[in-house]
């Protein structure tokens, strides 16, 4: 029998579920994120770093990780699925990795050598049944010196690079491991081995925090909480993903309660998030929001002067206040008093006096104005705003007499392109490209820029730069096995490619995010990445 | 959204027995006599339409502005200044308030409506001239020209507008001239629709074959009788397509298809004025009424138009 | 009427192809190399190699249509080259999810565009006829995509009464018609419906105001017929034309849905399509106006073989 009471509770019931995204249940984190589209899930991320930090760590381990547990330093490595490494003293080009014991895969397989050398050949060994053209891209470009890898014994390998690095161990964080079982058993049943990777990516497999629950694609992504982990268990029952990569989107998710967690709220509704308690969280990052230049001939920006003028033209406190506080100017890859600051001569500030002056050296005035095209995305990972922010600094630069003009495209599609080279048809004739990128380590902060041979395709030298000078410098760097060593011909290299101007120099981002206030727990380290095993809803 | 054609009004000109050269002329007079007669009933029944004369006022009036935009325009639209950013409605100095990059709102709005007007009325131009040529020779031509035309014209409507404009603008890239060429394209169809089907109302009547009968050619029909009849009816449905183009076009420069910064222009200004809803709702929503304004004074006054020109014999 | 209606099935037939041959000309028409269009970023040589053999894109152009289309025939849309999942995969749930919306807007159209019509064409002349006609030029001139956006502010931000984004709280995947998810459809919904709300009302209103005003009708009155009498013949004489009108703006939606779906993240074919553009994804851009188009083919066919089968006085040429 229905009573009075019964259809009053029933109604409330009714009412809360009805409250616009109402929880499911307790302990899940609902996140909005910039990407257009889920982040693949096949172990190698596309979407740039947002895509490692959500599909990436989450789900997948790597040989070796950062530790994203603290936000007061800088973000040191850590042991993952290798509890030690080091190189062999006779072959620098050999390194041997003592892999962590008992690790079983989402499916219930071992992780052992053998999973290590199957993921290593998954990018780097066309003749391997399970190589993915499509990995290849976002993975070997950035462990561009790696080669091969060879068991020594169930948890021991060793990998080989084409020359002494001390970086791969960096480098490597960038290599998750998926599972070959997993991968084999998909295999058996698809037609071809791209088909294979399709069907792993939605029913993925790897040894991470947590598992995929649900995968609908380009709208939600569902983790659920690994409880047979090697390592310290999430305390979030279940993560839920959503592709929102318009910023108004995002705020208005949040504030209207159908999200837990937003990436890069807009800038100018921080205040109004702060009304409604939402607490915005940032953190000093090692990221840098540039305009990479073209050093190809008939590239305007091939001449140091005009580089120099253009990174004198910018008011960077002015774009300071466009985001509302929410980011450092830039100066150079990384902040003076970092180890690697080096103390370069050319002082980047706003002078256009200065700024005018260079350019009519370099043959530049109103006889005869400075026109460049630079190619941008309306959004993405690390991207910040990027439509306002290069659209003020057009108006700055259109007051020295430079005149700019854009090439908007989809943030995939010009992460993309980087990887192609300015002289490559997808750049459509930019002389610059705006693509943020971490600065962490000192292949992804320098090396892959001002190496020559990074050049497309092996890496991100968009701009073809080569200059033997910095090649030396480069390969300093690259041989120093020292630490202390190692930081002082960092801080060389950078402080001469401050002085040439190697890049433009705008931004460092502070990574806002907004969160609900029932979201607990959660650290922003001075990252790219979170540890998403950290927060929780209270 | 382009629904139907409009109905064709033929002129008074009655059909008139064998023709002599003298006879022909006769008529021609007498036809354009009584199509001023025809003419001057539309601007009788017009004035007498305080919403259409309204709609026509408004319009006039923001199209001098936009005419006379640098000389009434208080500020430069791309000069900006961060510490005036997003200021509101009524601020001493920007009456309208200022953007994301500190420009005067209204400056950006008067010449915002340079390009949108633009890209509003330029396609339907176009799309009017090509379309009235190709709709009238092949209604004209009639048999294998009426058929390649009108059957391509199909395979064109087979297509929604906005998917059309989209598809071409999106294979196209981002730009104004790629914005208004595939507006164009979009539009043509329709207009040849129009056209066709009065031209071939028209040349059946009798007076054309006395006309061709007594040797005039067919540019001479056409001009003389065709056309006279055909652009009332055309025009009318042209004013009527203007604010669909306006609001396509914005449409596409929202979705980052068409202008692209620091144009001012109403649909990119929506666009990127769409984070500033948090700080500042008026100023965010200003270029929308802007669009809508233009959008609804072209559609009441194409309505006028239709039912001025709409006589019941 | 039989020959008409046979006559415009199978002239249905070379439109299909036609719209085919213009997609399949929007990859060549986008600058740049074709064979960038198609093959991702990174792919070795040996799969470009094998790409262009597959496509035939060294082959004259009609060969590659030839090709192009045998494989849609066969059901073959292409790969995504931003995802590497076949087109068709995620194409076929933003068919689903876009017909939801459509469907639902076209009702809320019709439905309002029938009451406000039916009530300005009775009543000439009125207020209520000037509110109605006023509220119908105001959808139809009305930026949408604004619309959706003050929408959002107010339905969602400030009133917290609604959802600002998304298909349901499990994705579209699992879509019900209950609260949890309809609220999802409410406010796009309501926004795509303004404009055929609006073209509908213009329209009823012609047709009512026409009929009224036909002579026989005050005969019928002092016959003694009731309003409700009255009313059916109304609707009698009205709708082939209304059920066209809302067919072909069914059509129009489906198609046009993009720049709602982009405001509400509504996982539609426009949101697909936006996102293709944006990647230049153009296997996934072409597959989807491709579906789109035919899909307005097969309505156009429909709404003109119902339309004549109801008031078999309509003149065909």
């Amino acid at each position: 029998m229905i009573t009075r009471s019964m259809l009053a509770a029933a109604s409330l019931a009714a009412l809360i579920a009805a409250a616009p995204g109402a929880a499911t249940a307790q302990g899940t984190i609902r996140i909005g994120m910039t990407a257009a589209d889920i982040p693949l899930t096949h172990g190698q991320p596309d979407q740039g770093f947002e895509g490692n930090r959500f599909t990436g760590i989450p789900l997948y381990n790597a040989l070796v990780e950062w530790d994203l547990t603290r936000g007061d330093r800088a973000t040191p490595l850590r042991p993952g699925l290798a509890l030690s490494w080091e190189v062999d003293a006779a072959d620098r080009t050999k390194w041997v990795f003592r892999l962590r014991p008992g690790v079983k895969f989402h499916d219930g397989s071992d992780f052992n050598a053998d999973a290590v050398v199957w993921n290593v050949r998954k990018v780097l060994d066309r003749e391997a049944p399970q190589f993915d053209p499509r990995q290849v891209g976002v993975t070997a470009t950035r462990m561009p010196t790696l080669r091969r890898a060879e068991k020594i014994d169930d948890l021991t390998v060793a990998l080989y690079t084409a020359e002494p690095d001390s970086l791969l161990p960096i480098n490597l964080t960038n290599l998750f491991m998926a599972s070959p079982k997993h991968w084999e058993a998909k295999r058996a049943g698809a037609a071809s081995a791209e088909a294979a990777w399709n069907a792993f990516a939605a029913d993925p497999s790897g040894t991470g925090p947590f598992r995929m629950a649900r995968f609908v694609p380009r709208e939600r992504a569902e983790y659920v909480r690994n409880d047979a982990y090697w390592g310290d268990k999430a305390k979030a029952d279940r993560i839920v993903l959503l592709p929102i990569p318009e910023a108004n989107a995002r705020t208005a998710a949040l504030l209207s309660g159908q999200v837990d967690w937003i990436e890069a709220p807009a800038p100018d509704a921080v205040p109004q998030l702060r009304a409604r308690g939402m607490r915005i969280e940032s953190n000093t990052q090692p990221h840098v929001w540039p305009w990479q230049p073209c050093f190809v001939e008939g590239s305007p920006l091939a001449d140091v002067r005009v580089r120099k003028a253009i990174n004198l033209g910018i008011d960077r406190e002015g774009l300071k206040t466009l985001l509302g506080g929410l980011m450092v100017p830039a100066i150079g890859t990384v902040q003076p008093g970092h180890p690697w600051w080096g103390n370069p001569s050319f002082r980047i500030r706003h002078d256009p006096a200065e700024a005018r002056r260079l350019l009519a050296e370099a043959g530049y005035g109103p006889q005869r104005p400075l026109t460049i095209k630079v190619q941008i995305s309306a959004s993405g990972s690390g991207q910040m705003q990027p439509l306002p922010m290069n659209e003020f600094v057009q108006q700055n630069l259109k007051e020295i007499g430079v005149n700019v003009e854009f090439d908007v495209i989809e943030w995939n599609a010009l992460f993309t392109n980087w990887r192609r080279g300015c002289r490559d048809a997808s750049a459509r004739g930019a002389h610059a490209i705006n693509v943020s990128f971490a600065a962490m380590d000192p292949f992804f902060a320098m090396v892959r820029f001002w190496d020559s041979k990074m050049a497309p395709p092996t890496s991100n030298n968009w701009g073809f730069f080569s200059d033997p000078r910095f090649d030396a410098m480069v390969a300093e760097a690259r041989q120093a096995f020292d630490p202390a060593a190692r930081d002082a011909a960092l801080a060389k290299l950078h402080a001469a490619g401050v002085d040439e101007a190697l890049f433009i120099w705008i931004a460092h981002d502070v990574s806002p995010r907004a969160m609900s206030p029932r979201v607990r727990g959660f650290v922003q380290p001075q990252s790219w990445f979170v540890d998403l095993t950290l927060p929780y809803i209270q | 959204m382009a629904d139907g054609a409009a109905s064709a009004k033929i002129g008074a000109a009655k059909p008139a027995g064998t023709a002599a050269a003298a006879e022909l002329a006769v008529q021609a007079r007498e036809a354009a006599l009584k199509s001023q007669g025809y003419w001057a009933g539309v601007w009788k029944r017009l004035r007498r339409d305080p919403v259409t004369i309204a709609c026509a006022a408004i319009l006039l009036a923001m199209l001098a502005a936009i005419v006379f935009a640098p000389l009434i325009a208080p500020h430069d639209p791309y000069q900006g200044s961060m510490l005036r950013r997003l200021r509101p409605v009524g601020t001493p100095n920007h009456p309208l308030g200022t953007d994301e990059l500190g420009r005067d709102m209204l400056t950006r709005l008067i010449f915002g409506g340079r390009l949108s007007w633009f890209m509003g009325i330029t396609p339907v131009f176009l799309a009017f001239v090509i379309g009235t040529g190709l709709g009238v020779l092949a209604g004209y031509a009639g048999g294998g020209v009426n058929m390649l035309i009108m059957r391509t014209t199909d395979v064109f409507y087979a297509f929604p507008s906005v998917l059309l404009a989209v598809a071409i603008s999106g294979a196209l890239g981002a730009g104004t001239v790629n914005a208004i060429l595939s507006l164009t394209l979009v539009f043509i169809p329709p207009v040849i629709r129009v056209a066709e089907s009065v031209t071939t109302g028209v040349r059946n009547l009798d007076f054309v074959d006395a006309a061709r009968a007594s040797g005039a050619g067919a540019f001479t029909i056409i001009r003389v009788h065709i056309l006279g009849n055909v652009l009332g009816p055309i025009f009318v449905y042209a004013t009527s397509l203007v604010s669909v183009s306006m609001i396509l076009a914005s449409g596409l420069s929202f979705l980052g298809l068409g202008v692209t910064p620091p144009e001012p222009e109403w649909g990119l200004m929506l666009n990127t004025l769409r984070t500033a809803i948090y700080v500042n709702p008026t100023v965010a929503m200003l270029p929308g009424l802007c669009i809508f304004a233009t959008s609804i004074c072209f559609n009441l006054l194409s309505d006028g138009l239709r039912q001025a020109m709409d006589v019941r014999a | 009427m039989l020959t008409y209606l046979i006559r415009r099935v199978l002239y249905a037939i070379p439109i299909a192809l036609s719209v085919g041959l213009v997609c399949f000309m929007l990859v060549h028409i986008a600058p740049g190399d074709p064979i960038n269009a198609i093959v991702p970023a990174d792919a070795p040589q040996e799969l470009v190699d094998q790409i262009r053999r597959d496509y035939g894109l060294d082959k004259p152009l009609p060969i590659q249509f030839g090709i192009w289309l045998g494989r849609v025939v066969l059901g073959d849309l292409g790969t995504s080259l931003a995802t590497g999942r076949p087109v068709w995969s995620d194409l076929s749930v933003a068919i689903v999810n876009t017909l939801r919306l459509a469907v639902t807007a076209a009702l809320i159209g019709f439905v309002l565009g029938c009451v406000l019509g039916g009530l300005a064409g009775s009543f000439q002349g009125t207020v209520i006829d000037k509110l109605a006609v006023g509220l119908a030029v105001t959808g139809v001139s009305v930026p949408h995509y604004w619309l959706g956006m003050v929408m959002v502010i107010l339905f969602s931000v400030t009133l917290n009464w609604l959802p600002a984004m998304g298909a349901g709280p499990g994705g579209s995947s699992d879509w019900a018609w209950d609260w949890q998810h309809v609220q999802h459809l409410i406010l796009p919904a309501v926004t795509l419906s303004v404009i055929p709300m609006g073209i509908v009302t213009r329209t009823v209103r012609g047709i009512v105001a026409e009929i009224l005003n036909q002579d026989f009708i005050q005969t019928l009155r002092g016959k003694g017929l009731t309003q409700r009498g009255i009313f059916l013949h109304v609707v009698k004489n009205a709708a082939p034309n209304t059920i066209a009108v809302i067919g072909l703006q069914l059509g129009y939606l489906m198609g046009g849905s993009i720049l709602v779906e982009t405001v509400f993240s509504w996982p539609g074919t426009g949101l697909l399509l936006n996102n293709a553009i944006f990647q230049r994804d153009l296997p996934v851009l072409q597959a989807t106006i491709l579906v789109l188009a035919m899909f307005f083919v097969a309505l156009n066919l429909i709404v003109d073989l119902v339309q004549t089968a109801l008031d078999p006085r309509i003149k065909r040429a």
